[in-house]
């Protein structure tokens, strides 16, 4: 029989959390699923789960000056309805499976389960966007980078949950993000791209580019995109072809049910030079 | 002014299915019911040298072979015998049925399932074609693993090949594909009264029956099939429900509770019946002009560990291997090779789509190669009235292919488009061509099914259909008493066809081969003119008709020649598609089709069948892609076997063309499958004809896509 | 086992269960609204669609702890309401019932569509239904009996 749990307020989730390491169950989507077992028995759970997907301390949005912070009882529905919300993530959110489940599942469930596939995650990595992970001892923050370390991997500390998405608010001028799921609707991630530029007078003065579902984490490099920034237009177009190889080498997808190694890697590259070509087309 | 038949009428089950009131089998309430989970030998060629099982707590049983009753058989007869209800020593595919674990509570079946251990030694294992062909696994059926070896003959071949200037080889593959009924597999088996009851989601109540009479020893007599409303079938449920009914059946010999089987979707992804894999190799001879003077085909199909029905999906792959086409001299070898994959069966077209794919696709390539449009080329073959058939029997229809080709052609303005359009150049419009042998393949109506259909008026007026054909969604409870209705010149809410219960309908044969409504329709039809001529003669009037066979539709079945089918439906499908240049998706823009089925019995009911066979098709021919790797089939949920969405597909146009068959209610014949046949080829030839390269097996993936993209 | 207190269908219930039990179960089993139906057991299919507060959801997703407080709608609740009535008819005379396995669950998801958006296009339709499978239509006579509800309902949705 699996212990549940259902605090009342954060605090004692909180509480629940160390005492019991019970795992936060908020939309279930992911959970549910992976732990679903014969139908009329229970989940097949390896430990005690906590529902916190009606405590109001986490459940919002809220738009600050210079972040939005998501709550992580906050759902997919609600982030993607959300005008202020950057359109990125709320089109990498769009097209999460379908509008059922974004009912339920949540931008912090689908970070927490740290697969390289998340549809959200490689976009969050592109927009610098931090988690605040909350323990009766406080709170604190870490880029969404250093959070996942592998698949599945995280580091949530046993007496810890996740109570908030942090993103910068920016502007960018090109904006791409682009799933190639396995069907046009209620998909999972083959792979996907995002890519983000600032370019002023002919100028890269920002870029993040993502790959998901090509490693074991999303892959992005912080270092490769430095040498892209400051590049003008016409300096891009010339250092590309050595700059590309970067990618080349980081990403490395596997063979599985849904797609195969050559394919995602090819895929991946296509979408990172149509969209470094988008950028010397319209500048 | 009497309506046509075809008028659209609103379904009679649609209202209690759509409000959800309709019960289907785990719906249903039972008194004590028992819960029954299945224990498999995971390992696909093995002896097995110990099964060791827990104690069992009261109420919880372990249904093994020991437990099949006295004399009964551990074989279930399907058309052949070979597969048993349990293992009997050798394992020859993964997932074969060990025993039963039944009992009250589903966890307690669970952790029991857990402590139950089988020691197994490993045996060879054989799962491709090629593998069974070369005894890899050493010898599953036969002395050489073919189930079945069919050589057809028309014209001379030899005489063909040696007026050839060039011959083009080349090898056409198709893939598994997972039928998806949306209501997954499920039995539900009591004894009551003497007799055995199943209760089943299921095609063909009395193939249960005649299966596990034997298993039971006892008479058929004392066996009772109900039917429960079907959420789906496709030929999933036309043999596979038998391999459940049997351990279930001795479940309830021994414990003698109401015990439910329902399989969950991961269960029944992993462990039920596909669409036979098939390849075909080509071998044709042109002359100068590129007219094919000969073709040998080599086609053969992966049946996997046992039977079942493997043989006659072949036949009909190698009866529809010249498509819609008249191809002077021909020859076909036909094999359905034993592997140790599981067991390939029944699917919506029954090897008519596999067949269909590889004809339609070498015919493409023929044309491509020569430089010739694929439409002009295959036009110069179309099949005509007195033309010879594959089988060397003779064409009855009418063929109007050309008409129906107009007129896809103006609905697509696909004229147009393909002027527009250049090869190669991202984007595409593929066309197919279809015909679909309507009923049983050869004799099996008159020799094997003879059908029989009872009709009754009762004193109130009210009259009952009495058939053990079954509604899986294809509408037959509604189009049944629209025949009758139309002859009896009655309102139809007074004509009842419920689901069949085998204690009191005949046996008007299974729900399979588009057979349905054009033969125990032609019944219906029959019966009723009979009621209404005696519909006077008594209070209450019983009618019984029996199956004619039409004149002059002869058939051999040991040489597998004459006419194979007594009419043929016929269809026209145009893809239009747009490749990605980055991710080799496709985007189909558009779907247009034309059909020739006789004559509609409901116009809403057979443009239901048109959208869900083409759609299911084009799921076929892009999207489900189904592995079987080291025995187990990779794709086993439902997020991993894609099947189209609503948004997968744009919404498309189906035309009908009147061609009436005088051997079906008035003048319908089968279409359930024929709509299946051509959107799968349509589709793969829209993609060759976008990317400029040919395509050579299906599904046609983004990933194969890609593949051929950077082939030389 | 907790007692577990909801409003399912505008009546105030409770339930005896364990927390981690799906709500598929227990509208299922044991409260016998078996217009919830289980396609898959995965959130792939919608074949078990219902409302919790008034948002579509699979209920096989759905442990019946986070469901405390909660309002929940199944077809049993609304197929005698006016857009129950509207959307089933407009179903039947648009042969979108075919097999009816997915149907009560495209019935929930196109409720859960016009009541937000009454005149949604054959796009909007289309997102509207994407988490629900069908094998059986293709999906058009689906779509077409939700332009036909949207038509005919005004005033309802």
């Amino acid at each position: 029989m699996v212990k549940t749990f259902h605090p009342r307020t954060l605090e004692e989730a909180l509480k629940i959390r160390k005492d019991e390491k019970a795992i936060p169950l908020a939309g279930g989507t992911d959970l549910m699923v992976r732990f679903r077992s014969w139908a009329g028995t229970q989940p097949d759970f390896p430990w005690p789960v906590m529902f916190i997907n009606h405590l109001s301390e986490i459940r919002y949005i809220d738009i600050q000056p210079k972040e939005i912070r998501i709550g992580a009882g906050a759902t997919l529905s609600e982030v993607e309805q959300c005008s202020e919300v950057p359109k990125v993530l709320r089109t990498a959110v769009s097209q999460m499976a379908a509008p059922a489940l974004r009912n339920l599942g949540t931008v912090a469930g689908n970070i927490c389960n740290a697969s390289p596939a998340g549809d959200t995650i490689s976009v969050l990595y592109a927009l610098n966007a931090r988690v605040e992970l909350t323990s009766l001892h406080g709170a604190r923050q870490i880029s969404i980078m250093e959070f996942i370390s592998g698949p599945g991997r995280k580091d949530l500390g046993d007496d810890e949950i996740m109570t908030a998405v942090m993103i910068p608010i920016e502007s960018f001028t090109h904006t791409l993000y682009r799933k190639v799921g396995t069907r046009k609707a209620n998909a999972l991630s083959k792979l996907s791209f995002c890519g983000l530029a600032k370019i002023k007078a002919g100028r890269i003065d920002d870029i993040r580019l993502s790959f998901g579902a090509v490693g074991p984490t999303v892959v992005r490099s912080v270092e490769t995109e430095k040498k892209l920034i400051g590049l003008s237009i016409e300096k891009l177009k010339e250092l590309y072809s050595e700059i590309r190889p970067d990618y080349v080498a980081m990403v490395q997808p596997i063979d599985d049910q849904r797609s195969t190694a050559v394919y995602r890697k090819q895929v991946s590259l296509n979408l990172l030079d149509q969209y470094i070509e988008s950028l010397t087309m319209e500048s | 002014m009497k309506k046509r038949i075809s008028d659209s009428i609103r379904r009679v089950d649609a209202f209690d299915k759509a409000g959800g009131i309709t019960k289907y089998i785990s719906d249903m309430d039972f008194e004590d019911l028992q819960y029954g989970r299945l224990v498999r030998a995971l390992r696909s060629h093995a002896r097995i040298k110990s099964i060791k099982s827990p104690k069992l707590p009261d109420g919880y049983y372990f249904i093994t072979k020991d437990d099949i009753p006295t004399g009964g058989k551990n074989e279930i007869q399907q058309i052949s015998n070979d597969w048993p209800v349990f293992v009997k020593d050798e394992v020859l595919f993964y997932g074969e049925t060990v025993g039963m674990l039944v009992g009250p509570d589903r966890q307690k079946i669970l952790d029991l399932e857990d402590a139950i251990s089988i020691e197994y030694e490993e045996l060879e294992e054989a799962f491709s074609i090629d593998e069974g062909l070369a005894l890899k696994s050493g010898k599953i059926y036969g002395e050489d693993n073919c189930y079945g070896d069919y050589h057809l003959n028309k014209g001379d071949v030899k005489k063909g090949f040696a007026e050839a200037v060039t011959v083009f080889e080349e090898e056409i593959n198709t893939g598994y594909q997972e039928h998806v009924y949306m209501e997954p597999q499920g039995l539900v088996g009591y004894y009551e009264n003497g007799k055995y009851v199943i209760i089943a989601s299921s095609q063909c109540p009395f193939y249960i029956k005649k299966a596990i009479s034997p298993v039971l020893n006892t008479d058929q007599d004392n066996i009772v099939i109900k039917q429960a409303t079907t959420g789906g079938a496709f030929g999933g449920k036309e043999h596979f429900p038998d391999i459940i009914a049997a351990p279930l059946a001795v479940a309830v010999d021994v414990i003698r509770k109401p015990i439910q089987v329902v399989f969950d979707r991961k269960e029944d992804l992993s462990f039920t019946a596909k669409r036979h894999p098939s390849r075909g190799i080509f071998r044709t001879g042109l002359d100068a002009k590129g007219n094919i003077v000969a073709m040998d085909v080599d086609v053969t199909i992966n049946a996997g560990a046992y039977m079942s029905c493997s043989n006659i999906v072949l036949q009909r792959a190698i009866f529809s291997i010249n498509s819609v086409y008249d191809i002077a001299n021909v020859h076909v070898h036909g094999r359905s090779v034993a592997t140790n994959a599981f067991p390939s069966d029944a699917f919506r077209g029954f090897g008519a789509p596999q067949g269909l794919f590889l004809a339609e696709m070498h015919m493409s390539h023929i044309a491509r190669n020569l430089g010739i449009s694929p439409v002009e080329y295959k036009r110069r073959y179309f099949m005509k009235k007195g033309d010879t058939t594959i089988t060397n029997g003779i064409m009855h229809d009418e063929v109007k292919l050309e008409e129906m080709l107009e007129k896809v052609y103006a609905a697509g303005s696909i004229e147009e488009k393909l002027a527009e359009y250049t090869p190669g150049s991202g984007r595409g419009i593929g066309i197919s061509f279809y015909q679909h042998g309507a009923g049983f393949t050869g004799n099996g109506e008159q020799e094997i099914i003879k059908a029989k259909l009872k009709m009754l008026k009762h004193g109130d007026g009210n009259v009952e259909i009495l058939l053990s054909n079954v509604e899986m969604g294809q509408g037959l409870q509604t189009t049944f008493p629209k025949i009758a209705a139309q002859v009896l010149e009655i309102p139809i809410e007074m004509i009842s066809c419920d689901n069949p219960d085998t204690s009191k309908v005949p046996n008007s044969g299974p729900t399979v081969a588009s057979r349905s409504l054009m033969v125990v329709g032609k019944l219906v039809e029959r019966a009723s003119r009979e009621l209404k001529e005696r519909w006077d003669e008594d209070e209450e009037v019983e009618v019984l008709v029996n199956y004619i066979h039409p004149e002059g539709c002869e058939w051999d079945q040991a040489t597998l020649q004459g006419d194979a089918y007594p009419t043929y439906g016929w269809g026209v499908c145009a893809i239009e598609v747009e490749v990605d240049p980055a991710t080799a998706e496709v985007e189909t823009k558009g779907i247009w089709t034309a059909h020739d089925v006789g004559v509609a019995i409901d116009e809403m009911i057979v443009h239901g069948q048109v959208n869900g066979g083409v759609i299911q098709a084009l799921g076929y021919g892009s999207l489900e892609k189904l592995d079987y790797k080291d025995g187990k089939f990779q794709q086993n949920t439902l997020a991993d076997y894609i099947i189209p969405t609503s948004m997968d597909f744009p919404m498309m146009s189906s035309q009908l063309i009147e061609n009436p068959y005088e051997n079906g209610p008035f003048g319908a014949k089968g279409l359930g499958e024929l709509v299946f046949d051509g959107g799968a080829s349509a589709f793969a030839d829209a993609v060759e004809y976008a990317i400029g390269k040919k395509v050579y097996k299906i599904p046609v993936t983004p990933e194969y896509i890609m593949e051929v993209k950077n082939r030389d | 086992m907790t007692e577990i207190a909801f409003v399912l269908n505008n009546k105030k219930i409770s339930v005896e269960a364990e927390g981690a039990t799906r709500l598929l179960d227990i509208l299922r089993e044991d409260l016998g609204l078996t217009a919830v139906k289980e396609g898959c057991g995965e959130g792939e299919c919608g074949a078990c669609s219902v409302l919790k507060d008034g948002l579509l959801v699979n209920s096989c997703m759905v442990p019946i702890g986070t469901v405390a407080g909660c309002s929940i709608e199944t077809l049993e609740g609304l197929r005698n309401s006016d857009e129950g009535r509207c959307i089933i008819d407009a179903f039947a005379d648009s042969g979108a019932v075919q097999c009816g396995f997915c149907t009560p669950g495209m019935v929930m998801a196109s409720i859960a569509l016009l009541r937000v958006n009454a005149h949604p296009t054959i796009d909007e339709i289309k997102v509207g239904l994407s988490g629900n499978l069908c094998r059986c239509t293709g999906y058009d006579m689906i779509i077409k009996g939700v332009q036909l509800a949207s038509e005919r309902g005004e005033g309802i949705w």
